[in-house]
């Protein structure tokens, strides 16, 4: 079962991922409304990937991947940004973020997150 | 360090008379030297399963599962740099030269810094 951690202040922001993600048999979701009670969440509450919007109300996303190694680097991140590809990566370089995604992702970014984690989980092995 | 097991992110086949890896994510292999006593008792490699996005954990766990104690890198993410905290590696940190047998020796002679923060990618300075 994969625990997912929607962050969000904006509750149709990714309403569209989300909706996408609960179809999936194997997918345990729940949500947040700012970075910093995602951050409780994480203290308390194993999860293999945090999905931010692009601001968070206290904090923007990439700030969060950066608050969120301090907590728990093992935690995967991914984060909705409007950058071009090209400017994320500067943005993000060092904080190993997952993926970018396009502002409201649905259905195809929910199952390109749910392939990298497989990815991932069996580069593990 | 006098005792344990060090991993050098290397080009090619690395071994102690090999090249660096400038890039910890991006290297061939990674080089581990066992130490005994301050001696060199053994020298082998291990292949990297290579980067992913986001696979930043992937080296993490493989040299926290090959029982090193130690990381000397040339430059490194704030991510995995925090993840080989966690796990209990200590991380050294030489930019300059390429060889790897020199910054061996000067890890068992006490000589080379552990990483700071602003050092790392991500971490604030210049890095990765």
């Amino acid at each position: 079962m994969l625990k997912l951690l929607l962050v969000s202040p904006d509750k149709d922001s990714l309403s569209e991922l989300a909706s996408a993600l609960e179809k999936e048999d194997n997918v345990n979701l729940s949500r947040a409304g700012s970075g910093a009670r995602a951050l409780e969440i994480i203290l308390d509450t194993v999860v293999d990937l945090v999905v931010t919007d692009e601001k968070l109300g206290d904090m923007t996303g990439i700030e969060f991947a950066r608050r969120l190694l301090s907590v728990n680097p093992m935690i995967n991140c991914a984060s909705v940004s409007h950058l071009s590809s090209e400017d994320f990566h500067e943005a993000s370089e060092g904080l190993g973020l997952l993926a970018q995604l396009p502002i409201r992702p649905g259905e195809g970014e929910a199952k390109d997150l749910l392939q990298r984690l497989k990815n991932l989980k069996q580069a593990w092995r | 360090m006098q005792d344990g097991r060090i991993a050098i992110p290397s080009v090619e086949t690395g071994g102690l008379d090999g090249q660096r890896s400038g890039h910890f994510g991006h290297c061939d292999v990674f080089t581990l030297v066992d130490v005994e006593g301050g001696d060199i008792r053994q020298v082998t490699t291990i292949p990297n399963p290579g980067h992913v996005q986001g696979g930043c954990m992937v080296p993490v766990n493989l040299l926290a599962g090959h029982k090193v104690n130690a990381l000397i890198v040339g430059g490194i993410g704030m991510r995995p740099l925090m993840g080989f905290r966690q796990v209990g590696i200590d991380v050294y940190y030489d930019a300059i030269r390429p060889e790897i047998r020199p910054v061996v020796e000067d890890l068992i002679a006490g000589k080379l810094p552990i990483i700071g923060d602003h050092q790392a990618c991500g971490g604030g300075g210049v890095g990765g």
